[in-house]
């Protein structure tokens, strides 16, 4: 089953050209990586997947929704956790909780519970009454991973889950995915897609890349079939990525590259 | 509407949990106090020097509402001008900055679900301010007489005009991300339409035009607030007022709709 189709997403700023033409299907229950250099458009693409962005040109489905054509329910589907997690800061955690709950459709007799199991699955528990303002980076990035779940959404966007974590929050949070992405009873239930730069973060948890650059895919394969020439990722994406390698190609659009280069979106 | 309700419910505990709400609180009641106090004063002393000269004619005309009521209610109007911006201008510019409007776009709510809540949270606060005054008049009626539906209309009128008043700020708080301008926005677009536009029809741009009642000089008074809060002041309910109060309030909310969806669309 299908569980995000993305078809000829483009997004055009003035004459830049932050996404284009991209398209990819991720499949149920897949953990997906989203690579790229900085300024690629790993985070417009996911800002146009999850609604927050119009596309250009293109749509997406999202566990079978149009995003256009129902918006709502498409967004039903989707937990996503923004590049900085959307936090209020002079909520408490539970109370933070509880509103995304709500506006997330949960049902009334169900919020509780899933406050409850979205604080237990991210470890915030023991912090559910203290305000969010006052929390370490680590925790509300940990409150940021809960919104996200807390609708129990089929399908989880994640834009860098783990920056500016230390290594063991990072830890925690890599296993936290994959927990989520686990088959319950032989039956695959969330869908990943997360991006990062962090290499070794892609080798740790994802089956697949999906490599852009430019706004444009330049690899889309499992990531065993990408290391298994004997490169490692870090050769693979450097050689994908490099500005030397797509010079006769580009040679023509140069002055354009130089116009939009700094534009990061 | 269990959208709108939940984002009312949060906009107000957050405004709550903030300094502002309690500056703002303590200001206005103090304000009302002294206000209040020096409309007491400011009658009792007309009515001493009208029975000193012997004013029959006057005496006769004064009571508590036209010569007590209604000039505290004016003033409060004029302390509406400078703290409704306070109130409202975090509304949307707050989300902005704190990226939470993110998250807000991609729930499965409509926009114009978040702006029935944030404008319903502002309401509910002036709806608060305006309790607060109700409780001054409140005191005459255990003294004295005065008029309950005279003084009604009058709260009514508050009421109204803060609600007004609420809706600009609102839209000039969906159009920025940053608070201050969202006050200053606020607080000149209210002195506009709450004091120079009825000002500029007083030294006289024009006043009728022929008897016709269409010209620059009605429009002008028709576009204020004044005119419509001062007949409600003077116990004149009509539909032509409540309609005014009601388009400034849809005017403002169909443009702050508007306004987030543009943002997103450029």
């Amino acid at each position: 089953m299908v569980a995000i189709e993305a078809r000829n997403l483009s997004k055009r700023y003035g004459d830049f050209e932050a996404v284009s033409d991209l398209s990819f299907t991720i499949k149920r229950g897949e953990i997906v990586g989203f690579l790229g250099p900085n300024g690629a458009g790993k985070t417009t693409t996911m800002r146009m997947l999850t609604g927050f962005l119009p596309t250009t040109n293109g749509t997406a489905h999202i566990a079978g929704h149009e995003i256009f054509a129902e918006p709502l329910a498409a967004r039903r589907a989707i937990g996503y956790l923004p590049e900085t997690p959307p936090l209020y800061p002079e909520m408490t955690v539970l109370g933070y909780l509880g509103f995304v709950a709500k506006i997330k459709d949960v049902a009334r007799s169900e919020r509780k519970d899933a406050v409850d199991r979205a604080m237990l699955r991210c470890g915030l528990s023991e912090v559910r009454r203290r305000v969010i303002g006052d929390l370490s980076k680590g925790f509300r990035q940990r409150v940021g991973l809960a919104q996200a779940i807390v609708h129990d959404p089929p399908v989880l966007i994640l834009d860098e889950p783990t920056v500016g974590l230390d290594p063991i929050q990072i830890r925690e949070i890599r296993s936290l995915i994959c927990d989520l992405a686990a088959p319950e009873q032989g039956e695959a239930r969330h869908t990943v897609i997360l991006s990062t730069h962090i290499l070794n973060e892609v080798e740790a948890i994802c089956q697949r890349i999906i490599l852009i650059n430019d706004g444009r895919k330049v690899l889309d394969q499992p990531l065993a079939e990408v290391v298994s020439g004997g490169h490692s990722l870090e050769e693979v994406f450097a050689r994908v990525t490099s500005r030397d390698d797509l010079a006769g190609v580009q040679a023509g659009a140069a002055v354009e590259h130089a116009d939009g280069g700094g534009a990061n979106p | 509407m269990t959208h709108v309700i939940a984002i009312a419910q949060r906009e107000l505990g957050s405004l709550f949990v903030s300094p502002v709400a309690y500056v703002v609180l303590t200001l206005w009641s103090v304000l009302a106090g002294t206000f209040f106090l020096s409309s007491l004063i400011g009658f009792d002393q007309q009515l001493a020097q009208a029975s000193q000269y012997g004013a029959e004619a006057f005496l006769a005309q004064m009571n508590l509402n036209d010569n007590l009521i209604m000039p505290f209610y004016g003033s409060m109007w004029i302390v509406l001008l400078f703290l409704v911006p306070a109130v409202t201008m975090g509304l949307f510019a707050n989300e902005k900055a704190n990226g939470t409007d993110e998250l807000l776009y991609t729930s499965p709510i409509r926009i114009w679900e978040i702006v029935a809540g944030k404008f319903l949270a502002g309401f509910a606060f002036v709806f608060l301010m305006t309790a607060i005054v109700a409780f001054f008049p409140g005191i005459l009626f255990v003294y004295g007489e005065p008029e309950i539906g005279k003084t009604l209309t009058g709260l009514l009128g508050l009421l109204l005009v803060s609600f007004a008043y609420v809706a600009v700020g609102a839209l000039a708080s969906s159009l920025t991300k940053n608070q201050l301008i969202a006050f200053v926005l606020t607080m000149v677009a209210l002195l506009v339409i709450g004091l120079m536009l009825p000002f500029i029809v007083e030294v006289g741009v024009g006043g009728d035009s022929g008897g016709s009642g269409i010209g620059i000089g009605p429009t002008v008074r028709y576009i204020s607030t004044g005119p419509h809060f001062e007949a409600l002041m003077t116990g004149v309910v009509d539909t032509v007022d409540l309609v005014y109060f009601a388009v400034v309030i849809a005017i403002c909310g169909v443009m702050s709709k508007a306004a987030l969806e543009s943002v997103r669309w450029r």
